[in-house]
């Protein structure tokens, strides 16, 4: 990262990401931090929501996710509303498995990380230096990026009155169901942003737990492959 | 429909492109005087860099060992720059530890002896004549970490510190050899500079000729020399 800048399109998503995780915030979210190849990031990302260095900030509920299964970790300890954010390369292969479930485990992602960059909606916010070193995410760059997110998201909690959650996205216009993620429990039982629920698999039998399908209407109604 | 209670909730909905405009502007300041701020520190600390490298390399080649830690963020970002010796992308992988790695010794240090002793205690245990202590810290004076830098000075350890608004202890204490200061009064920006100086700290070790031998194989390195043969020969 050239030191000093911050282009207008990432301090954009920066902003974007901040009001959106201090909405989460005021809804009641914990926010869940990974960072497999360099987990100190979580940790730190943790420690600054949970115990800030300014005094009279809120505490806020910010957790490291760590050992040797996140997806497992991830699949235990995120609920409907809360939001993960991961610090890694995009081809960090626990991060991109954690992040594809985010969606039936109901949270909101971020991503943070520097090289080439994750496929288009990767995540819900991508934050993003493209410098290519291997070395970077030990420069203090992304200290940065997660000191800016916890400093815009602490001002925007100064605007109480834009903290409340948007309108949800469009909806089948026949049966005002969506296309949502789920993540098979067991047979015929689906995870998705609003709970387990009985959903016909019929069309993508046969399914185990953990596989990723698109629910609508009930019916599972196509499979979602890695 | 609340709204002839409270008009002002709408106008704030529409505040919301404004507030964006303004945290996004908000996020390039900082992000400039975080810049500014990594430029005049690395000036300013060039010299001390330079002479940290090379007895740091030097220690390195005689088999010495690193020793980082911190309290809170700065804990993380020392774990950060101990895994940076460790397990580099591109260069020759150096014996670092963070002390805030085990759980385990840290709350049975500090339930049974007081939390001051946590890292000190660890280089007691761990640490020989001809090893290196680095502390990072945005104060400069926590207790804990002076207390580490008392043994490992005592100890015949090399002591580096990180350190920001005027240095604190470190930039006083006899028993700190480099001290780093980052001259600011945000605990942010000072860390976000004392990463950058810990990169280039790494990158001046691997610079040094010492390192360059190290790579190669070609240097006699001496893994289990005892403490008193190691500093004999360094000093």
């Amino acid at each position: 990262m050239t030191v000093g800048t911050l282009d207008q399109e990432l301090a954009a998503d920066l902003a974007a990401a901040s009001l959106v995780l201090a909405r989460r915030f005021a809804a009641g979210a914990t926010l869940w931090c990974l960072a497999p190849s360099w987990e100190p990031h979580a940790q730190h990302v943790a420690v600054e929501f949970v115990h800030p260095v300014i005094v009279g900030k809120k505490a806020l509920p910010a957790v490291a996710l760590t050992g040797p299964d996140l997806v497992a970790a991830g699949r235990v300890s995120v609920r409907a509303g809360d939001v993960v954010l991961a610090v890694a390369g995009a081809d960090d292969p626990q991060v991109r498995d954690v992040l594809r479930r985010a969606p039936a485990w109901g949270a909101t992602t971020l991503w943070i990380g520097s090289g080439g960059r994750p496929p288009p909606g990767a995540a819900d916010h991508v934050l993003w230096l493209d410098d290519p070193d291997p070395a970077l995410p030990a420069t203090g760059g992304f200290v940065l990026l997660y000191h800016l997110l916890w400093e815009l998201t602490h001002v925007c909690f100064e605007h109480p009155g834009l903290l409340t959650e948007q309108a949800p996205g469009s909806v089948c216009i026949t049966c005002s169901d969506e296309g949502r993620l789920g993540e098979v429990v067991a047979p015929g039982r689906v995870r998705t942003a609003g709970g387990v629920e009985d959903v016909s698999t019929l069309l993508v039998d046969p399914v185990a737990p953990g596989d990723l399908v698109l629910v609508h209407a009930g019916t599972a109604i196509t499979r979602v492959d890695p | 429909m609340t709204d002839f209670l409270y008009p002002f909730l709408d106008a704030q909905e529409r505040d919301q492109d404004a507030l964006l405009r303004d945290l996004a502007a908000s996020a390039r300041a900082k992000a400039a005087e975080s810049g500014a701020l990594r430029a005049s520190t690395l000036a300013a600390c060039a010299d001390a860099l330079a002479r940290a490298a090379a007895e740091m390399a030097r220690r390195f080649a005689a088999g010495g060992r690193l020793f980082c830690f911190g309290n809170g963020g700065s804990s993380t970002d020392a774990t950060t720059l101990a895994d940076l010796f460790a397990r580099p992308p591109g260069h020759v992988p150096l014996p670092a530890w963070s002390l805030t790695a085990d759980q385990a010794i840290l709350t049975a240090l500090g339930n049974d002896v007081g939390f001051e002793l946590v890292f000190a205690r660890q280089l007691i245990a761990r640490a020989a004549a001809g090893d290196i202590a680095v502390a990072m810290s945005t104060s400069g004076s926590s207790a804990d970490l002076t207390a580490a830098f008392r043994e490992a000075h005592a100890r015949g350890l090399f002591t580096v510190g990180f350190a920001g608004y005027d240095g604190g202890r470190f930039a006083t204490s006899p028993d700190v050899d480099v001290c780093f200061t980052v001259a600011s009064q945000s605990v942010h920006r000072i860390q976000e500079a004392q990463a950058l100086l810990g990169h280039r700290l790494w990158q001046a070790v691997h610079e040094e000729p010492a390192m360059r031998e190290l790579a190669t194989g070609s240097s006699a390195q001496h893994p289990i020399a005892s403490p008193t043969e190691r500093s004999e020969g360094e000093r």
